[in-house]
């Protein structure tokens, strides 16, 4: 018995799934583009469904799927321990070329995170590539509660506090309020 | 009225009487009460006849006939309830305490009840001849002196209604004493007779039967021929025939004899219903449990024989009678009253046509009851019982109970087919049996909706539905070891055999004639039957579709499709030659069925077959000439030539079996040349071998014998590890072939089960000791255990399918399904049920896509509740924390 690999190179593709894909959004942009972007998004999605990351999620909002909610949970021995954050995930039409735009919903007292919920992280911004994806981006800001950046703070009161981490711990559990549903 | 106005007169006369006429007239009357005594009760004699119209004369020249009718009739009655009806009922005295005993063993006291019977009826209708002779006297006597009278008519009346009110009397006077054991009695009276002239019959029956050849007349002609023949002298049936109408004049003088006595309903309702328990048992003595003839023309042609044989005979005889006995026509039920057909003429009369079309109605719905009682047996031979089909369409069109057949069908397969015990493949098989013969009995489908939704709400709770469809329609027995269709054709092909054959018929009378043929449907339109739900469709529109109904069973074709998938792949992966013109013949007719699109896959399937044949024959070639040349290949005794690959795209393929396994190393080397040879002539594509499986045929030399098999690849790498060590421990054994331990002994059986390896506890508490059985003697002592390992063979085929089965396949989806439910739920806190089956349907396209119903949804969700991964409140799902 035996496989070929690449076989489906040169045999018709099955009618494209995006029959049932939600309609795009935008419509400034070639079809065939959005096809693309909707593509990568649902095999993402699918990505991120199967690989079980634990403390991580995200899902297309109602029917767009160009609007994304993200869930994280704050890693085990870090001060965000037991606190969960949601997330809002826009993804602009040319993802994977630019990356999405993702900003916490719940309030975060964290360096890097401003009151409006604004993250600053430096994959989000110029380092981004299309190499990364919904999954490694939520990673990302799982790491980062745990590991904030100090030297460029956005809220300057939680870069003070981080160096003495009961105090902060407090500050965390007194201005944590859980998403609601 | 008349008796006041006679009173009256009698008021006048009677004051202008004198003291003369007085006296004659006290004695006119009591010679007249003397006379009346002595005719009715004393010696009869008639010589006091003329004393008697004397008397009678003289009261009426003093205008006192109503007087003397009077004191005559009560006279008469009082004579008649005295001593004549005790009389009467004291012959069937006897019986009154047997009637009870009499419905067990009838026939016992026929011949008595026969000749008890006409005793009494003749005695009894000798005094009422004679009464009747004394009322005659009497009427005579009034009616002489008036003679002379312009009025003529008056007497007239007054006699008819004097024998009217004589007749009133005699009927009141029984039917007031009727013993309630008389009408039972008549009852057997006519059984009895009617069995026997049947018997006569039958026999004569029999002897025409024989005669039919000769004469080729059909059966009906030959109905009503007969009645004819009955004066025609045949010399063969002169016997029989003179016997029978001795018979039937017999009876007819009985019923004559009751009729006088005014039983004449009695007398209908006894014969009548011993007509129809006769006919009602020859019903069931001819249709019986044999459901391969036809039996409608048989009992109508008995009726015509038979009852009305009897009934016309009878009437003929009543008819002729009645000639000089008018005054009791008026009494008749209109039934059997008419005059009747005459020997000679053709025409049966009126009444005995009522008859028949009540007999052949009662033969019709008894039959009817009959088959319907016994439907589940007769569709299940369907193909066979097919005359007993159509003898219950030909009934139902008659009585038009077609809702009878509904329920009892339906009650009859809930309880007898829709159980644990039937197996999904008789229930389908009933199905489609179902489907065919209730199309014969009604082509639009009505009632077949309503008798096919009880079956497949019920398959559709199997779970082995989906599988059974598919062998059912593809393979060749048509999924029945015992199949009652002709074997070797799917059930596919007949089905696309009779398509084949509605198509050419509506061809033939098709094209040109398109107007003609709109008008003709449009005058033959009917409305539905009562019973059609309106919700389905019009019958115009419903075409009988075996295929379609099974498909229903399933809800969507793609599942059937899925599952035929996986068989084919299960069958395909298992062929050890290219031979794939069956499996087109099949993926053609679901084609047609099912369109292309959705057979796509199937499709490329074949087409990998189709050119895994042609790389084969071309690697093989290339690869000989090297090997030629080189021939390092051949020591080993195996070289590509014995090799054949299937090579197919997995894309399209159902998902495989995947288990890890080491060949021997040649093989091995062999696989990986062919590998390279593939890859020079296919660049870029790369063969990736599915090692466990495909078949392997080998051969196992011993010292003594030399033994073929063909085997999995598996069981071929344990039993080469046994060409230089002939004895394994399982532990290393199992490195070996690079299989678990478990997966080792379980397919080790099937060598211990050949005989060929024994199997003994080993020195570790779970290591086995695999030893290799060199010559036949150790086989045979082996023998004992081939039983139990059988058994364990029978378990192993699980994992013997090559392709994951389609519930593996559900099972994988619902794991997707799972996480997707969990992940919205993780981001979106809290979801109502059809919001989740929105979601779905928008974001998991997966392969392959989200296709449940929001009932199966459900239904998942419940489960995931129940393993308290979910929390249901107020309609809304939470994850549970």
């Amino acid at each position: 018995m035996a496989t070929v690999n690449g076989y489906q190179g040169n045999t018709p593709v099955a009618a494209s799934t995006t029959a049932t894909a939600p309609k795009q959004p935008v419509n400034t942009l070639k079809t065939v583009d959005t096809q693309s972007v909707l593509k990568r998004l649902q095999s993402e999605l699918m990505a991120l469904m199967m690989s079980g990351d634990s403390g991580i999620s995200a899902f297309p909002e109602e029917d767009n799927i160009f609007c994304w909610k993200g869930t994280i949970q704050g890693s085990k021995d870090t001060v965000f321990e037991g606190t969960e954050y949601r997330l809002s995930l826009s993804f602009p039409n040319d993802y994977p070329f630019k990356p999405p735009k993702v900003k916490f919903e719940t309030g975060c007292f964290h360096p890097n995170v401003d009151i409006y919920g604004n993250i600053c992280l430096d994959i989000l911004q110029d380092k981004w590539s299309s190499a990364y994806d919904v999954r490694t981006i939520l990673l990302s800001i799982q790491s980062l509660l745990g590991e904030p950046n100090i030297s460029s703070p956005l809220n300057s009161q939680a870069a003070q506090l981080w160096s003495n981490q009961e105090e902060y711990r407090k500050m965390v559990e007194k201005l944590y309020k859980p998403p609601s549903a | 009225m008349e008796e006041s106005t006679s009173m009256y007169c009698n008021l006048g006369i009677l004051e202008k009487l004198n003291d003369e006429s007085v006296q004659e007239i006290i004695e006119s009357y009591n010679g007249f009460c003397a006379t009346t005594n002595s005719l009715l009760n004393g010696g009869r004699d008639i010589a006091v006849g003329k004393e008697f119209v004397t008397h009678v004369r003289s009261l009426c020249k003093h205008g006192l006939q109503s007087l003397a009718h009077d004191h005559f009739l009560r006279s008469l009655e009082e004579t008649f309830e005295r001593t004549f009806v005790s009389k009467f009922w004291r012959h069937f005295d006897v019986y009154s305490k047997v009637a009870v005993l009499e419905k067990n063993k009838p026939l016992i006291y026929d011949d008595e009840v026969h000749e008890v019977l006409c005793k009494a009826l003749e005695e009894i209708c000798m005094e009422i001849q004679y009464q009747e002779k004394c009322l005659f006297m009497l009427v005579h006597a009034i009616e002489s002196p008036r003679d002379c009278s312009p009025e003529g008519k008056p007497i007239l009346d007054s006699e008819v209604q004097l024998f009217a009110k004589y007749q009133l009397m005699v009927s009141s006077v029984l039917m007031a004493s009727l013993p309630p054991h008389f009408p039972e009695m008549l009852y057997w009276y006519f059984k009895g007779r009617l069995e026997e002239l049947s018997t006569i019959m039958d026999g004569e029956l029999e002897d025409e039967n024989d005669s039919q050849d000769k004469d080729d007349m059909d059966l009906d002609e030959k109905g009503k021929q007969r009645t004819g023949e009955m004066d025609i002298d045949q010399s063969n049936n002169h016997g029989k025939f003179s016997e029978k109408s001795k018979l039937v004049k017999h009876i007819g003088k009985v019923v004559h004899d009751l009729r006088t006595l005014g039983f004449t309903s009695m007398t209908e309702n006894a014969y009548a219903s011993a007509i129809f328990s006769l006919l009602k048992a020859k019903v069931h003595n001819l249709a019986g449990e044999d459901y391969r003839s036809s039996v409608l023309e048989p009992i109508k042609t008995w009726i015509q024989a038979v009852p009305l044989q009897f009934l016309n005979a009878l009437l003929a005889y009543l008819g002729e009678s009645e000639s000089y006995d008018s005054p009791t026509a008026g009494l008749k039920l209109p039934l059997a009253s008419r005059p009747l057909c005459c020997p000679g003429t053709h025409n049966p009369s009126e009444g005995l046509v009522r008859w028949r079309l009540r007999l052949e109605y009662f033969a019709y719905e008894t039959l009817q009851d009959l088959r319907i009682a016994k439907l589940f047996e007769i569709i299940v031979d369907y193909p066979e019982s097919s005359p007993a089909i159509e003898d219950l369409k030909q009934c139902l069109e008659y009585t038009g109970q077609h809702s009878k057949l509904v329920e009892s069908f339906i009650s009859a397969l809930k309880y007898r087919l829709l159980t644990a015990g039937a197996s999904t493949n008789d229930i389908l098989h009933q199905y489609v049996s179902t489907i065919k013969a209730l199309r014969t009995i009604d082509p639009t489908g009505v009632f077949l909706e309503a008798v096919g939704e009880p079956i497949r709400d019920y398959l559709r709770g199997r779970k082995d539905t989906i599988k059974c469809i598919v062998t059912m329609l593809t393979d060749g027995t048509g999924g029945n070891p015992n199949g009652s269709g002709n074997a070797g054709d799917s059930l596919l092909e007949e089905l696309n055999r009779d398509e084949e054959n509605q198509e050419n018929i509506g061809v033939d009378d098709g094209f040109n004639i398109d107007d003609k043929q709109a008008w003709i449907n449009a005058v033959c339109w009917e409305p539905d039957p009562v019973e059609a739900d309106p919700l389905k469709g019009s019958r115009n529109r419903r075409k009988v579709d075996i295929l379609g109904m099974i498909v229903g069973i399933i809800g969507s074709k793609d599942q059937l499709v899925n599952e035929y998938r996986v068989m084919l792949a299960d069958k395909l992966l298992n062929k050890s030659d290219y031979e794939i013109d069956s499996e087109i013949r099949t993926l053609e007719l679901l084609k047609i069925h099912f369109g292309e699109s959705s057979m796509q896959r199937c499709e490329i399937m074949l087409n990998d077959l189709i050119d895994s044949k042609r790389t084969n024959a071309n690697i093989k070639a290339t690869i000989e000439k090297q090997s030629l040349a080189g021939s390092e290949l051949g020591e080993e005794g195996v070289s590509l030539g014995l090799l054949d690959a299937t090579i197919i795209s997995s894309n399209f393929w159902p998902p495989m079996q995947d288990e890890a396994l080491i060949v021997p190393g040649h093989i091995d080397q062999l696989l990986a040349d062919y590998a390279k040879r593939f890859n020079e002539i296919k660049t870029p594509r790369k063969l990736l071998w599915k090692k466990n499986l495909g078949t392997v045929k080998l051969e196992l030399q011993f010292d003594d014998r030399a033994m073929q098999f063909t085997v999995a690849p598996i069981h071929a790498a344990i039993i080469m590890q046994f060409q230089d060590q002939t004895s394994w421990t399982s532990k290393n054994l199992a490195a070996a072939v690079g299989v678990p331990v478990d997966v080792l002994s379980r397919r080790i059986n099937f060598w211990i089960s050949k005989g060929i390896i024994k199997e003994s506890v080993g020195t570790g508490s779970n290591d086995h000791l695999y030893n290799l059985v060199e010559s036949m003697v150790d086989s045979s002592k082996n023998g004992d255990n081939t039983g139990s390992c059988e058994e364990l063979l029978g378990g192993d085929e699980d994992g013997e399918r090559s392709v994951a089965s389609v519930e593996d396949q559900i099972r994988n989806e619902m794991t997707v399904y799972e996480k997707f439910i969990l992940g919205m739920l993780t981001n979106f806190g809290s979801m109502a049920l059809d919001r989740i089956h929105n979601t779905l349907k928008m974001f998991c396209v997966a392969d392959p896509p989200y296709d449940k119903s929001l009932q199966q949804l459900q239904s998942f969700l419940s489960g995931l509740v129940s393993e308290e991964k979910l929390e249901l409140r107020d309609g809304m799902y939470f994850l549970k924390k």
